[in-house]
């Protein structure tokens, strides 16, 4: 799994990745969109053609659960409306006492709003192939057997002065 | 090219030759392939570059397939994998018709090799390479020559690296148009990799033959079928002259073939159950596989395929029926035959066993898969081979002392085996069992007919392939007496590759993660010296730069270009330029993009209305890679160039003292023509300029037409924003020119937009030119007149200063009825439309210049 978070992102990083799912191969192409809300006005050139998108929160971080949730909001009403959106709330490996947004709270949010959810930990990289796998499924047969092309996009509402996130 | 030619012997030569992509892995590196014939005979594909990587012959050991499960997908370009022995090379052809011309001459000079009967001498070649094969120790620093390509739409950057010494050095750099097919890389990848993920599973194959002269199965066929304790995995069981009627030789239909796969499913070994995976027949051969049940769903690409050998070389009374399946990973071709017949025509059996050899074809692959292309190879049949120079008494003497080894130096097969005329590369186990031929029906004693013929070992079975580990069982069956032939029976210890799921998709996913990261290694990557670009205070004609380092710190070549945010106009603000805003940046290298911030006439308003600010991102775009983002800001002094009159006659105090919140209340304010007791009746900065033209101008030849200094005019916007109390700095025509600036800076020209074509229209009429001008905002009215009068003065001083009330008409008429801002790019509008639209504009202003208006004065003078 590829760490490519920098602090203080002033890019959309592009990288792929390939995920297997039975018979079928999935490319991704990935652009990660910085979540510093002085670029949030650019967010809308990755994600308008974009098949699916994370969003990815940090679990010790309330203030990025609610960035989060204006994220879905935004894509919701914003993005094509057969979009795939998953919830990530990451940095799952940290100690229990460090962390401020529930489980259930992420995972209650997500049912209500069809979000796929998972905790995930970019350091451990836990969840971190689960995730595109469970995208891949929900993607549209069409585009699962089209196996590539397409922008798909990952958006991380994550603190900017955290590091270490990764897609 | 050329250093091949000059190695060719006079007797060889080149039929064709093609430009390809060699792949390895994520890199690719641009080779030719180039066919060689020698002698009319021999022929030899040669791989090279710069010099031959490899000369292979054009034997049986080599095979090329057409990757065509990925052609579909992009339709585009044509894989193939050449493979010598067990090696292979990934080729990439462009989909062009030279491409389809050398694979025909490939498949050529592949059908022509199948014809020849012995193998030939290609030492010939090793001129041309050393590599006369693939295997592993040669590849050496050839293999390491690579390409790197970076996938993108339909272009792809091409850099050729060559590994020497570990280090890398780029040979050149060339831009090649094709798509990316990441199918045939990742099967390839697979291939080379397939011992790490098949183990090796033994099988027991169970080979049976029987000539059973058109007779039905009258009889229990378990004694030849079912031999072992333990069940066979597979059954390849093939029959001869199953039916000798006219009606099968002509229609080739007959009911023998539902009789004896009946006789033949009953009497399987009871121990399993086994499904029929194929029969196939033609005529009175017959051959069915069976596969024992759990083994049958790894059972894949079944084919069939029949030739006929008999009456002339075409019919099916004499010929092979073959059937071929992938189990797991190995490849198993059966075949059954059944070669001419009579003593004297061992040689016709050699040609048939040829002819069938190289007929056999089996459809559904790209090329069509011959017998040769298999893993594990099983001929059986009734060859017919003979015995001969041996007395028949002898020979049956012989066979009931058991000698057979004496007898076998007489046959026909073991000896033409011997000599390499048939069955090259087959084996055959040692035989311990009667002749199978002749005997009369219903008993085991030799053939009593008048014929009288001698007994021989027709029916046999051959075998070829490394999997093939151990002939368990070769012999006949006696006991079924129903025919003039023994059937016999052969069982086989061999092994086959089993994909293990588990690994296969761990390797699968480690392949994956390789290409991941060798595409995301390739993937261009620049670094910016700076992503933050802070400008000093800007100001008015004041221009900056600022320069920014893009430096490629990736393994690819750089395409970069900054991009249009949205339905953006630019790819930046008007106020800012980009030089060069796309370019080409080698790795390692950097390329300077300068950046100018500069405020003029066109932007001024909306930066003193707080439309617009020095703030913009940038977006960076590098072509199949990422995007950077670059922020631009600085901060603006505001002048008087860009305010409004209506903003201007409202200041009473220099624009430097004016709160920047006041200033932005008043642009917002403009329309709505509230104008406080204190407002001038003019700007007092118009006033300045036109009372400084006014006391020393007058008389100043060119006034208006000869251009100030910037430097000059710099002063005087800053003499005009702090109030100086100095004298007005600079010359009349810097006074003349800031005058036109700060008329043309103002969001909208004194006469406004909305007033124009009405304008245009009266430019004829005084009296209409009239009524327009009164109906103007009071301080746009009063500037209009107040300038009038100016220039009329001016014009009255005609003599010295040369100015005509035409020129001066021209002049004004483009700045009072200023053209809203063009775009960027190139204007629709006409040349000639413009040239009447000015013209009107002049004379729009022309009756203001020779005609008295001081009935539209009056009404306004000052109240107070």
């Amino acid at each position: 799994m590829a760490q490519i978070w920098l602090k203080d992102r002033v890019d959309s990083a592009f990288i792929t990745q390939t995920v297997c799912l039975d018979d079928v191969t999935i490319r991704f192409e990935i652009w990660d969109t910085a979540g510093q809300e002085r670029y949030h006005t650019l967010a809308p050139m990755y994600y308008r053609n974009a098949q699916a998108a994370i969003i990815v929160y940090d679990i010790t971080n309330q203030d990025t659960f609610g960035r989060a949730k204006s994220w879905v909001k935004e894509l919701q009403r914003m993005a094509p409306p057969n979009i795939v959106i998953a919830l990530a709330g990451n940095k799952a490996d940290l100690p229990t006492s460090r962390r401020c947004v529930e489980y259930s709270e992420g995972e209650a949010y997500a049912e209500e709003n069809g979000l796929l959810f998972m905790e995930t930990s970019a350091k451990t990289a836990m969840n971190v192939n689960e995730i595109f796998v469970e995208i891949a499924k929900k993607l549209p047969k069409k585009e699962v057997n089209n196996g590539q092309g397409g922008r798909r996009l990952v958006e991380t509402a994550e603190a900017p002065k955290t590091s270490n996130c990764c897609k | 090219m050329n250093s091949i030619q000059k190695l060719l012997s006079s007797d060889e030569s080149i039929i064709s030759s093609h430009e390809v992509s060699l792949v390895q892995g994520w890199m690719r590196s641009s080779k030719h392939l180039i066919i060689l014939e020698k002698s009319r005979d021999l022929k030899a594909l040669l791989v090279a570059s710069e010099g031959v990587d490899y000369a292979l012959p054009i034997d049986s050991d080599f095979k090329f397939d057409i990757d065509c499960e990925s052609k579909s997908k992009n339709a585009g370009d044509v894989f193939i994998s050449i493979t010598y022995q067990k090696n292979k090379l990934l080729f990439e052809m462009l989909p062009v018709s030279k491409t389809n011309a050398f694979i025909n001459e490939l498949l050529k000079a592949m059908e022509h090799q199948s014809k020849r009967k012995s193998a030939g001498d290609y030492s010939w070649l090793k001129k041309y390479s050393k590599k006369t094969d693939l295997t592993v120790e040669n590849q050496g620093v050839v293999m390491d020559a690579r390409t790197c390509t970076v996938p993108s739409e339909n272009r792809a950057v091409f850099v050729c690296t060559c590994a020497a010494l570990g280090k890398f050095v780029i040979l050149g750099i060339e831009v090649l148009t094709f798509c990316w097919t990441y199918d045939s890389v990742i099967k390839y990848q697979m291939s080379i990799r397939e011992q790490d993920y098949t183990y090796i599973q033994g099988i027991q194959v169970f080979i049976g033959t029987w000539n059973v002269n058109g007779q039905s199965p009258s009889c229990d066929l378990s004694d030849w079928l079912t031999t072992t304790v333990d069940p066979p995995h597979i059954y390849a069981i093939g029959f001869q002259e199953l039916d000798l009627s006219k009606e099968a030789f002509l229609f080739n239909e007959t009911l023998k073939e539902d009789e004896w796969l009946r006789a033949v499913t009953k009497s399987l070994h009871p121990g399993a159950a086994y499904q029929k995976i194929c029969l196939v027949r033609l005529v009175g051969m017959m051959l069915i596989v069976f596969v024992e049940e759990n083994l049958a769903q790894h059972v894949h690409n079944v084919a069939s395929d029949t030739v006929g050998t008999g009456i002339m070389g075409k019919l099916g009374n004499k010929g092979g029926v073959a059937i071929r399946l992938d189990l797991h990973t190995t490849s198993l071709c059966f075949v059954n035959s059944h070669l001419a017949a009579h003593t004297e025509e061992f040689e016709r059996r050699n040609q048939d066993f040829h002819d069938i050899d190289s007929r056999i074809a089996f459809t559904g692959f790209l090329p069509p898969k011959s017998i040769k292309d298999h893993d594990q190879i099983y001929w059986l049949g009734d060859l017919n081979y003979r015995i001969t120079d041996l007395d028949l008494t002898k020979v049956k003497n012989l066979i009931n002392a058991g000698k057979y080894q004496t007898i076998l130096e007489h046959d026909q097969l073991t000896r033409q085996h011997a000599k390499g005329n048939v069955f090259l590369g087959y084996k055959e186990g040692a035989i311990h069992f009667r002749p199978t031929y002749k005997y009369d029906v219903g008993t085991d004693d030799w053939d009593s007919s008048e014929k009288n013929r001698a007994p021989a070992w027709c029916d046999r079975v051959l075998y070829k392939g490394d999997g093939i580990r151990q002939q368990v069982d070769y012999k006949s069956v006696p006991s079924l007496k129903i025919s003039d032939h023994k059937p016999v029976m052969s069982l086989f210890n061999s092994d086959i590759r089993v994909i293990d799921a588990v690994r296969y998709r761990k390797v699968h996913e480690e392949v994956m993660k390789k290409l991941d990261k060798l595409e995301n290694e390739f993937l261009p990557q620049v670094m910016v010296d700076n992503t933050e670009v802070v400008f000093d205070t800007l100001r008015f004609l004041e221009a900056q730069n600022k320069t920014l380092i893009i430096a490629n710190t990736g393994q690819v070549p750089v395409q970069f270009e900054f991009i249009k945010k949205f339905d953006d106009s630019n790819y930046c603000k008007d106020w800012l330029h980009i030089e060069p805003y796309m370019g080409f940046i080698l790795p390692g290298e950097k390329c300077d993009v300068k950046l100018e911030v500069y405020v003029d006439k066109r932007c001024a308003s909306k930066m003193n209305s707080g439309q617009d600010k020095i703030y913009d991102i940038l977006v960076l775009h590098l072509e199949g890679g990422k995007d950077l983002f670059i922020t631009v800001t600085g901060s603006y002094e505001r002048s008087v160039f860009g305010c409004s009159i209506e903003t201007l006659v409202q200041l009473n105090v220099p624009l430097r003292d004016v709160a920047l919140g006041k200033l932005i209340e008043l642009e917002s304010s403009k329309d709505s023509g509230t104008l406080s007791n204190t407002s001038y009746s003019v700007p007092k900065e118009i006033w300045f300029l036109v009372d400084h033209l006014y006391r020393h101008g007058l008389k100043q030849q060119n006034l208006f037409e000869h251009p100030g200094l910037p430097s000059e005019i710099l002063l005087i916007r800053n003499w005009l924003d702090t109030g100086s109390s100095d004298p007005l700095p600079g010359s009349v025509h810097s006074v003349a020119e800031s005058l036109l600036l700060l008329l043309e800076s103002t969001a909208e020209p004194l006469i406004p937009y909305n007033m124009h074509p009405a304008c245009l229209t009266a430019s004829t009429s005084y009296v209409q030119a009239k009524q327009l001008i009164a109906s103007l905002p009071l301080c746009s009215r009063n500037v209009y007149l107040y300038l009038c009068s100016f220039l009329q003065e001016l014009l009255s001083h005609a003599e010295e200063n040369r100015l005509d009330a035409k020129t001066i008409a021209t002049l004004f008429g483009q700045i009072f009825l200023r053209d809203p801002p063009r775009s960027r790019d190139p204007s629709a509008r006409g040349k000639s439309q413009t040239q009447t639209q000015a013209r009107r504009k002049a004379n729009f202003v022309y009756h203001f210049l020779v005609n008295d208006f001081s009935e539209l004065i009056a009404p306004v003078n000052h109240p107070g």
